[in-house]
Parts: structure tokens; sequence; C-alpha cells
């Protein structure tokens, strides 16, 4: 154990599988997102009306193409499982590294254990639909996690694989529905009134307010780089895969806006649990409402799927850097995946999605998503500080630099005001845990970890240092 | 010379995990036990109602036929329903010097590690 | 007893089924291979492949 270099005649070192490609990472990114657009985004019409939701939908856009941009740099060079995690332990440092570890960790599981939720209240709605009111939720949301946990376990081409499929059915099924709609296929028709005799039941401070539940639409898609072990060429895939994600979910999200704000009243619209399949039902036509019960379903499966690969390759990079116990840093020999993470976080993914109320973990998820993104601006610029242009070999430079970055950090103290409009408690218990968290990691666990091991990409001195 | 860790026991292992487990749950759950958690809607619904109080035009109130209201009493506290956004600045500069000092906190320890970590790795600072 | 409660068994038996099967073969591999080659995985090998440092 104490050579960890690799030399001739040494056995052969476990390694997660190369096998993905592009298509995959699309799988990836757009298949944890694309649950955004079936629930939770219609919260921001209900903190700010329908116009808010319409700009929380497009400036949300907008910090997650300046988070696309800035990732896929600093990704296609720094090509590590752990995504983040291995990008800022190489730029800013190992207590921010184990931070932005636990920010998506936490990020991932919560938002899986919320898709898990969903899954039980959209069985149970149906059940009441036929007449069998009081369905047992539980044994359902257990079975969603397992049965993907044993997928993952199984290795990640299947798993991503089955996430293609499945996205792209949840994905089709909302341009399906746009396109019925729109060609005047519906019972009752689009009515946008609203927007003008009512557009803004709060001011401008509902449209700061709808930005909280704006970043649901786009939730999750920096979660490509965390397959950067298992992508055959992550130099050209990563950045590739993430863009056409994030076109895909524009796309995808001012079409679900158009049509759930078309023909369901905002006030409804803004409490609903499941909007796209509710705007089905308005519609009255029944084999839409079996596609969109179908992509409803679909949609949280693949990104509960997604969210359990990326947190299990954050968690497995964790332990691999003995940031965590180094047994968490183990491969499966024959399956080739993180075996012991997958299973370690089954049990935690149980606790969030049978014990709390969905709007918790969701605004936890989207906390550490936040708290995540920030971490991005200045980790951008460090990067470029650390190893100007021309010094080291980048995959992908996004034009434009500082410009992303600045936005990307106005719009982020944006969202921590929305989100503290209302969920102010949270925000503070959420840092208060970081706090004492990093605390414990520089003090105590630190100790266990090998220092210059820690930098392992092929690269010059950074600057400065 | 190369910074030598000494191997962690079992014990101590599983030990540094329930301590995270523990810290995750408790940041989850104390909001929930102290009742501080979640923002709530109040409703202010008004007599009478009929659609057009509501403000719900004909084609808003098809739509809300098509989801299985076709009472307006039923949805008199829904659509009235708002937020409260009114907040205290106190508790906005506490979050904000929480979040930021948090930032600058974590960023400063880091780059302490940091120049531990790239020193053993490129050797010593040539000056 | 209706559907939704064969169903709702059903999905108690396949998450036990899962959960075993998972369990089961983790306990056979951790029992089966030496633990120092199942956490010998290294961050970056790919970039080390192409080139290598020295250290």
């Amino acid at each position: 154990m104490s050579n960890t270099n690799a030399n001739a005649g040494q056995p052969a070192r476990l390694q997660l599988l190369r096998v993905l490609g592009p298509a995959h990472i699309w799988a990836l990114g757009v298949g944890i997102v694309l649950v955004g657009e079936y629930m939770g985004w219609n919260f921001s019409v209900g903190k700010g009306g329908m116009i808010a939701g319409l700009v929380a939908c497009w400036v949300a856009g907008l910090l997650y193409t300046c988070v696309a941009m800035i990732d896929s740099e600093v990704t296609s060079t720094v090509a590590a499982a752990g995504g983040q995690y291995a990008q800022a332990k190489h730029i800013v440092g190992p207590l921010m590294a184990f931070n932005v570890g636990l920010f998506l960790v936490m990020a991932y599981t919560m938002l899986e254990a919320g898709n898990a939720i969903t899954i039980g209240f959209l069985l149970d709605t149906v059940a009441g639909l036929q007449g069998h009111s009081g369905l047992n939720q539980q044994p359902f949301i257990v079975l969603a996690i397992m049965f993907l946990a044993w997928l993952n376990y199984r290795g990640v081409l299947a798993t991503l694989t089955f996430n293609l499929v499945i996205t792209a059915i949840a994905f089709l099924a909302i341009i399906t529905l746009f396109l019925v709609v729109q060609m005047g296929g519906s019972a009752v028709p689009l009515d946008f009134s609203a927007v003008t005799t009512d557009p803004m039941p709060y001011g401008w401070v509902g449209i700061i307010a709808a930005l909280h539940f704006g970043l649901w639409f786009y939730l999750g898609i920096e979660g490509t780089c965390q397959a950067a072990e298992e992508v055959r060429s992550p130099a050209r895939s990563l950045p590739y895969g993430t863009m056409a994600g994030i076109m895909t979910l524009l796309i995808a999200a001012t079409m679900t806006w158009y049509v759930c704000s078309g023909l369901i009243p905002w006030e409804y619209l803004g409490q609903a649990g499941t909007p796209l399949f509710d705007a089905a039902r308005v519609t009255g036509n029944s084999s839409l409402m079996v596609l969109l019960f179908v992509g409803t379903m679909f949609s949280t499966l693949a990104s509960a799927n997604g969210c359990i690969n990326d947190a299990s390759r954050a968690w497995f990079s964790m332990g691999r850097d003995r940031y965590l116990p180094i047994w968490f840093g183990a491969v499966h020999p024959v399956y080739r995946t993180p075996y012991r993470s997958i299973v370690f976080l089954v049990p935690i993914a149980l606790i969030f999605a049978l014990g709390a109320p969905l709007d918790q973990v969701v605004t936890f998820s989207i906390l550490s998503g936040l708290l995540g993104y920030t971490f991005m601006t200045f980790n951008m610029v460090m990067f470029r500080n650390k190893w100007p242009l021309g010094s080291i070999k980048r995959g992908y430079v996004h034009p434009f630099h500082p410009l992303p970055t600045i936005v990307l950090l106005l719009l982020c103290g944006t969202a921590y005001f929305a989100v503290f409009l209302g969920y102010g408690t949270q925000l503070i218990a959420m840092t208060g845990f970081y706090i004492v968290a990093s605390l414990w990691f520089h003090f105590r666990r630190y100790r266990y970890v090998r220092r210059g091991d820690q930098f392992t990409m092929p690269w010059p001195r950074p600057e400065g240092y | 010379m190369a910074y030598k860790p000494p191997k962690q026991s079992l014990g101590g292992q599983i030990f540094d995990v329930l301590t995270l487990l523990v810290l995750t749950v408790g940041a989850l759950y104390i909001p929930l036990y102290l009742g501080l958690a979640g923002a709530a809607k109040t409703p202010a619904p008004i007599e009478n109602p009929t659609w057009e109080a509501l403000g719900q035009n004909a084609n808003e109130q098809a739509q809300w036929a098509a989801l299985g209201y076709t009472d307006p009493a039923a949805v008199n506290d829904m659509i009235t329903a708002r937020f409260d956004y009114s907040f205290s600045w106190s508790a906005l500069i506490i979050m904000a010097v929480l979040v930021i000092g948090y930032f600058i906190l974590v960023v400063r320890l880091s780059d302490k590690e940091y120049r531990d970590v790239i020193e053993e790795r490129f050797g010593p600072k040539e000056e | 007893m209706d559907t939704w409660n064969i169903l709702e068994y059903a999905a108690w038996a396949l998450s036990a089924l899962f959960a075993i099967l998972m369990l089961s073969d983790m306990a056979r591999i951790d029992t089966t291979y030496d633990n120092d080659l199942l956490t010998s995985s290294r961050e970056g090998e790919i970039e080390a492949e192409a080139e290598r440092h020295v250290i």
C-alpha cells in the first residue's frame, strides 16, 4: 500500500470501466434534471406568479449556462470521478474539496429521496383514481431505491443505457404534449389572461423569490462530470454531452412553462404535485394522460438512478483519498463499480425518503447545489490564475471569461436571497452543518490523508505557490 | 520528507462515518423538530365566493372543472392564499455574514493545506 | 385484498430480494478478494498513462 505509483511488474489495478460515450453523458445530465420539469419547478409560479415563473425559468437557464460553460472547461481538464470534488482538490485545496464532496453527496442523495417520495405520491394518486384509498407508499419508495441501487451495483453501462431510454421517452412525452396542445388537441383552450390581468401578484420581490424553485428546472446538470473516469474520451464527450444537455433542458423548460401556464390556473399550478400530469388531465385526452403518467414515472426513476450514480462516485472518490475511510474506495472486481459506496448510501437515502417532507428534502438539495455553484465561481478564477491558458492542455476553453463567472456569482447571490425568503432557517442550519463538518475535517480527519498524493494531475507547479 | 499518515483502526473508521451521519441527519431534522422549517401560505378567503369574484374567467373555470373543482367555495382558500415576504434585515445580515464567513473560512484553511500538498508534490518553493 | 394490496406485498418482496442480492454479493466479494486489491484504484490514471511524472 505504501507505493502508490504503478510500476512495471506490479499486479494490475482495479479501475472503473471506461465504456461511456457522449449519449450516456447526455442521459446522465438530462436524466437527473428532467424530473424538475415534471414536478417542483411550478412552486416558482406559486412564489411569484406566472410571469415570475417564466423569468425564473430563463434566469435560472442563464445561471446554468454559465455553470455548464465553466464546468466544461475545468472538467475537460480535470477528468476524474468525483467531478467538482477533484477540481476543488487540485485548484482550491483539500478542505474545499471535502466540502464540495459533501455538497455533491448531499445534493444528489436528497434529490434521490425526493424522487422516491414523488414515485410514492404518484402511485397513491393513481390508486386513488382507481378507487383504492390509503395506499401504503413505503414499499414502493423502498423498491425504487433498492432496484436502482442494484442496477448501479451491476455496472455503469447498463445503468446509463437504461437512463438513456427512459429519459428520451420522458423528453418526447413533453414534446408530444406541447405539439398536441398547440394543434388544438385540448378540450379546454390555452388561456394566458392571468399574464395580463394579474401579472405580478407579489410585485418584483416575487420574481426574485421565484428563482428559488426556478433552479429546479436544471438542478443536477453539472453531475455529468462525475462520470469522467468512465467515459471513453472525457475531454471531448463531457463538454459535448453537457452542452447538449443544457440545450435540451432550455427547450423542455420553456415548453413546460408554456403548456402548464396555459392550461392550469396559476393558483393551482403554484402548489401542484405533478404539474405536467395535471396539464394532461385538463386536456381531457386519456392517451395523453397515460403518456404523461409514464413520463413522470420515467423521469423520477431516471433522476434517482443518475443521483445514485453521482453520489456514489463522489463518496467513492473521497474514500479513495482517505477523506473518508479508505474502505469506501473499493472497486468491484467484476462489475467495476464503487460497490461499497453504492450500498452504504442506500440506507441514507431511505432515512430521508421515508422520514422527511418533500419540500424540505428539495430545499436541502437546492441549497447544497447552490453552495456548489458559488464554489465554481472562485474555482474558475483560481484555475485561470494558477494555470493560465497555454500552460496546460485544456479540452475546452469557454469564451468571454470572466463574464460567465461574474454573472454566475450575481445570480447565486440572488438565489441565496430567494431561498432566504421563506427558508432562511434551513439555510442557516445547512451552513452551520458545513462549518462544523469543515472544522471536523481540518482538525481531525485530515491527519489520515496523504499530502502530495492528492495532486494526481500531470500539471506543472501552480503559479504563485 | 513526505508526511506519513497514521493507520486508522477499524473502530476509528466506523466512528468517523457515524460522526458525519449524525451531523447530516441533525442538520435536516433539527429545523423540523424546532418547527422552524418551511414557508406556509396564508389563505384569505372571501365572503360568498363566486368564480367571478375570485377573478376566474370562463376558460379558467373550464380548467378548474377539468381538474375536478366545480364549486368555487372549494378553491377559495387555494386561490386567495399568499406568501408573506416581509423579512427582517438583521436576519438577512446574519445569513449573509454566515454564508460569506463560511466560504472565507474554508478557502483560507484550504489554502494552508494546499501549500503543503504542493510542496510535497513539487518540492520546496524556489525563490 | 385488492390488486394494490398485492402490489404492496410484491414491492416489499422485491425490495428484500434486491437488498439480499447486493449484500450477499458484497459479502462474497469482500471475503474472496484481498482488500488491498479492491481499494487499488487511483485517481488520474488516464493522464498518468500518457505522461508519467517522476516524483
